[in-house]
């Protein structure tokens, strides 16, 4: 699993730990890393990802639809699951100010072997790190 | 004179400053199940 994952686009490093089934991933200094492709890529490997928490840093943006994200390129944002935490952040919409958060994009629903990754991830804030 | 050396402050500081400001992501945790 760690070559697999380490050859997706984006990764720097992998990090496997057997003990505990924890997985780090190292995104490189671009940034360019679907944290999609890494769901599918851990599927594709034979394992079953059972949760995937990720720590960003970006801007709060608004879509057309009304949902706030968090836009880490240009071309890739991810939407909030709303809680207490995205409220706090949605008066930032549209400012300069950058936020760093550690979120979780994914979770297996309970008693699923396999996850429906057709639908878009949805971020929930868990901890909110720093706004600058 | 002293405006090329301000100019080129404020230059290097800009080259320091862009990369720590960029939005990206920084770091993906996963827990994963069947692992052998």
């Amino acid at each position: 699993m760690k070559q697999h994952l380490g050859r997706q686009s984006g990764v720097q490093n992998v990090e496997v730990s057997l003990l505990d089934g924890k997985v780090d991933v190292t995104p490189k200094e671009d940034g360019q890393i679907d944290p999609v492709q890494l769901l599918k890529a851990t599927y594709d490997s034979g394992v079953t990802a059972a949760q995937m928490d990720m720590t960003a840093r970006g801007k709060i943006v608004k879509d057309a639809s009304g949902n706030f994200a968090l836009q880490v390129e240009p071309n890739r944002s991810f939407a909030f699951a709303p809680n207490e935490l995205s409220k706090g952040l949605e008066s930032l919409a549209g400012t300069q100010t950058m936020v760093t958060v550690r979120g979780q994009l994914y979770k297996k629903p309970a008693g699923k072997k396999k996850a429906d990754l057709s639908a878009p991830l949805k971020l929930v804030i868990l901890e909110v790190q720093k706004k600058e | 004179m002293n405006m090329k050396r301000v100019a080129l402050l404020l230059l290097l500081g800009s080259i320091v400053v862009v990369p720590v400001a960029q939005a990206q992501v920084k770091h993906i945790e996963m827990r994963v199940e069947g692992m052998t």
